[in-house]
């Protein structure tokens, strides 16, 4: 074979060798900034839509207290709010599906007119509250509870002031103290003459800033039998300020309702009674605190209590992003927001179809 | 003289061969250029990260000073209050400094405003203005460093 012709086949192999392996790696270098820029757009855009559901409230503005209106934009901030990110109680609550007035997800994503996006809202309380029930002592007349009680974010420890309610037949009792780092421990008495079981009830608020507030229910037998799980005998949807209290057995007497807050407690007044359903009034309590609602009353021969939040939260709604398959691109994006003068955490995740 | 002729044209082509070998690396030459310049795309993409988290660290300071707290934190020289409400007000896994300023850009804090853990490079910058709600107006220029935490 010629020189020129090895000379020439070397050459050529090279080039091609050096091109192939050149387009290979281009490719592999541009491809995840290719794929970033997209990810930027789309991720300005989301950002964009998340801003959108807490700074605009919605066609009708008032969908959220007027249940007979059609909701036509869905959007969550409340009307005539001067400050940014104040979301309306009512709008929130019906995120809620324990609520008898809740609007479902299609509704949502059909109103929101986007549909390349998916989304999920959560709304809850900035720092958790635990509560472990740690002993018993009973005595002739009365029955002591003790409990450890720790407030944290994410395990970490937030000093707290707390309030504590014990609500059971006919009684309300309340404590204060602090968990300066972020755990206490506490204990409640209850005259063993009343009716349980008792629900333990826990606002937590921040040292630091008092709009920044939790709260927990802790139901536990006391002179009864272990207590039944939420929503087994009412279904409570506040709304506009009232309270719906619908009966999941007809043969259901109610007897007191509260209110409470971490300033604040009062007794519901009930205006309409039925055998489906009775109707309160909630009172509009001045602290910067979510208030709890107990209602109470009996199943034959078994008292109960049952709670709800006004807001409604802590609630979830929307696509459920952790077993999805077909969707990828998913952001989450955080705000501190405000509902009735207190703080919470509400997360929105946005995501679409795969590219 | 065929000789001579022949020899000639066989250096010629010898010399083909060669060229086609430098040309093998010129092209080498402008495929690794090529690379660097690609690589240096990729700083767009943190630039985008350093505004998400600018983007928060900015939110949580705005909800604070919409009630007037932020202010009044720097009012009463609160920096311990003010570090824990914004351990709370920030998602977890974000390290903070916080430094707070006069209008004459004199700094206030004596005590350090932060959740530790700055370590990485890739830092945040806000710079946030606000005002007194005291009946004495004052004026505070905020700037907030955040990063991931280590």
């Amino acid at each position: 074979m010629p020189v020129i012709s090895v000379d020439t086949f070397f050459a050529c192999a090279l080039m091609v060798l050096l091109v192939l392996s050149a387009m290979a790696a281009t490719s592999k270098l541009l491809y995840p900034h290719m794929s970033k820029a997209f990810d930027i757009n789309t991720a300005e855009r989301y950002e964009s839509i998340s801003k959108y559901l807490l700074l605009n409230d919605g066609t009708p503005s008032n969908w959220g207290q007027n249940i007979q209106t059609t909701l036509e934009t869905f959007s969550l901030a409340k009307t005539g709010s001067n400050t940014l990110y104040e979301l309306d109680i009512d709008k929130v609550s019906r995120l809620n599906n324990a609520n008898l007035h809740s609007v479902s997800y299609p509704q949502i994503f059909t109103t929101l007119e986007i549909p390349d996006v998916s989304f999920r809202i959560e709304i809850k309380p900035v720092f958790e509250i635990v509560t472990n029930f740690t002993s018993i002592t009973e005595g002739l007349n009365e029955t002591s509870y003790d409990f450890e009680v720790l407030t944290e974010k994410y395990g970490v420890p937030v000093p707290t002031e707390l309030k504590v309610y014990a609500v059971a037949n006919n009684h309300l009792e309340s404590k204060q103290t602090y968990a300066s780092n972020g755990k206490t421990f506490m204990n409640i008495t209850i005259p063993n003459d009343v009716n349980g079981p008792a629900l333990l009830v826990v606002f937590a608020r921040s040292i630091s800033n008092s709009k920044i507030i939790s709260f927990n229910a802790y139901s536990f037998a006391h002179n009864s039998n272990e207590p039944n799980s939420e929503g087994t005998f009412l279904r409570l949807s506040p709304l506009n300020y009232n309270l719906t209290a619908s009966l999941v057995y007809p043969e259901i007497n109610l007897s007191d309702a509260y209110a409470l807050s971490f300033d604040y407690s009062a007794t519901l007044t009930q205006i309409i009674n039925d055998s489906q359903s009775s109707i309160y009034i909630i009172p509009r309590l001045l602290d910067p605190s979510p208030t709890l609602i107990v209602v109470t009353g009996w199943n034959y021969t078994s008292f109960f209590t049952e709670w709800t939040t006004y807001p409604q939260v802590p609630l979830q709604t929307g696509a459920n992003f952790s077993t999805s398959t077909s969707l990828t691109n998913v952001h989450a994006y955080t705000y501190l927001v405000t509902i009735d003068s207190a703080l919470y955490k509400c997360t929105i995740w946005l995501g679409g179809p795969r590219d | 003289m065929y000789d001579l002729a022949w020899r000639s044209k066989r250096l010629k082509r010898e010399n083909v061969g060669q060229i086609r070998i430098i040309e093998a690396f010129l092209a080498v030459l402008i495929i690794f250029s090529s690379f660097t310049v690609s690589a240096n795309l990729t700083v767009v993409q943190n630039i985008s990260n350093h505004d998400n988290m600018a983007l928060t660290g900015l939110q949580a300071l705005v909800k604070l000073d919409s009630d007037g707290s932020l202010s009044k934190y720097v009012d009463d020289e609160d920096w311990t209050g003010l570090q824990d409400v914004l351990n709370l007000a920030l998602p977890p896994g974000i390290a903070f400094n916080l430094t707070v300023y006069n209008r004459k850009m004199e700094q206030i804090n004596m005590d350090t405003i932060s959740n530790g853990g700055f370590s990485s490079q890739q830092i945040s910058f806000v710079e946030y203005v606000c005002a007194s709600q005291d009946s004495n107006f004052r004026c505070y220029v905020i700037h907030l460093c955040l990063t991931v935490a280590t």
